[in-house]
């Protein structure tokens, strides 16, 4: 008897998604990155507040790739630094659905918190 | 010795697994922050060392399984402890016949000794990864002893713990969330 093909997990299964893990989606949703210029994104865009260490990152990354949010895309020196070859990794469609549903989820609490007056309309 | 030399030790404190599929990457990386930070400084080594200190224990947990390994163990304790009572629940039987003891004390003999057989299957159905047959047997086996309980009120002690708490014990684990989120806690 074939088993029937297993239905791939909704993007709502995987919230809330860990906010090192969310920033890591955020980064490569402009596309491939390897694992220093993703380390760079996110502490560039959270104006240094966040920093992920290479454990960070990578534990992240393992478990990114194993729910497959996340896949290899290659494995090249990167044009910045013509040294040693890197592994780069991208989103998958999924990774893509995960990160917004995550980022709905969060705009949802942000609202609530708006409404509740604790922010202001506008960010700081 | 040189920073790349310390970090490649200190990755030691993951597992060997992950530093395989991860440690060059890894140490590219602390190249990369080597050249841009001052290695010299106490805030550079003390974010290394945080970094590790707060991934490395994750990592090695989900390496290791550790809430499998409990329930396994939790799996052969119920064995020993359900043969036990079983032999009890037997010596019992023997002596009750010999002194002609009435119905509802064998009757409730009979029940408990059926539940332990059932609870010594819901362990082996645990050891086997069989974990939906585990729930129904552990839920079995509390009913049974629960009406055995009802027949004849004055069981012993250890009997009762048995009966009764390992059931239920057993039922919480297997119906206790493992994990908030396959994405870990980072």
């Amino acid at each position: 008897m074939s088993r029937s093909p297993q239905k791939p997990p909704s993007p709502e299964s995987f919230l809330p998604v860990p906010p090192a893990t969310f920033h890591i989606l955020l980064a490569l949703a402009d596309g491939e990155l390897h694992g220093y210029a993703i380390m760079q994104d996110v502490a560039q865009r959270s104006d240094g507040a966040v920093r992920l260490g290479p454990g960070t990152l990578y534990g992240a990354l393992k478990r990114l790739l194993a729910a497959r949010l996340v896949e290899e895309s290659g494995e090249r020196a990167p044009p910045e630094r013509d040294d040693e070859r890197r592994r780069y990794y991208r989103l998958t469609s999924l990774g893509v659905a995960v990160a917004r549903a995550e980022a709905r989820r969060l705009d949802t609490i942000v609202r609530a918190a708006r409404r509740k007056r604790l922010i202001g309309e506008r960010p700081a | 010795m040189s920073a790349e030399r310390i970090y490649r030790l200190l990755l030691r404190a993951y597992p060997p697994a992950f530093r395989a599929e991860y440690g060059r990457e890894m140490v590219l990386v602390f190249r990369d922050q080597c050249r841009d930070g001052d290695t010299r400084t106490v805030g550079f080594w003390a974010r290394v060392v945080w970094d590790i200190a707060r991934s490395a224990p994750a990592l090695r947990a989900e390496a290791t399984r550790t809430v499998e390994v409990i329930m396994k163990l939790a799996a052969i304790f119920t064995v020993l402890l359900a043969v036990l009572a079983l032999l009890g629940a037997g010596a019992e039987w023997v002596a009750g016949s010999k002194q002609g003891m009435g119905g509802p004390y064998m009757l409730s003999l009979l029940l408990a000794a059926f539940a332990f057989a059932v609870l010594l299957g819901a362990a082996v159905a645990i050891l086997r990864r069989r974990q939906q047959a585990a729930r129904l047997a552990l839920i079995a086996s509390f009913a049974m002893f629960l009406a055995a309980r009802l027949l004849f009120p004055w069981m012993g002690i250890f009997v009762q713990l048995v009966g009764f708490g390992l059931p239920v014990a057993l039922l919480i684990a297997l119906y206790w969330p493992r994990k908030a989120s396959t994405l870990g806690a980072a």
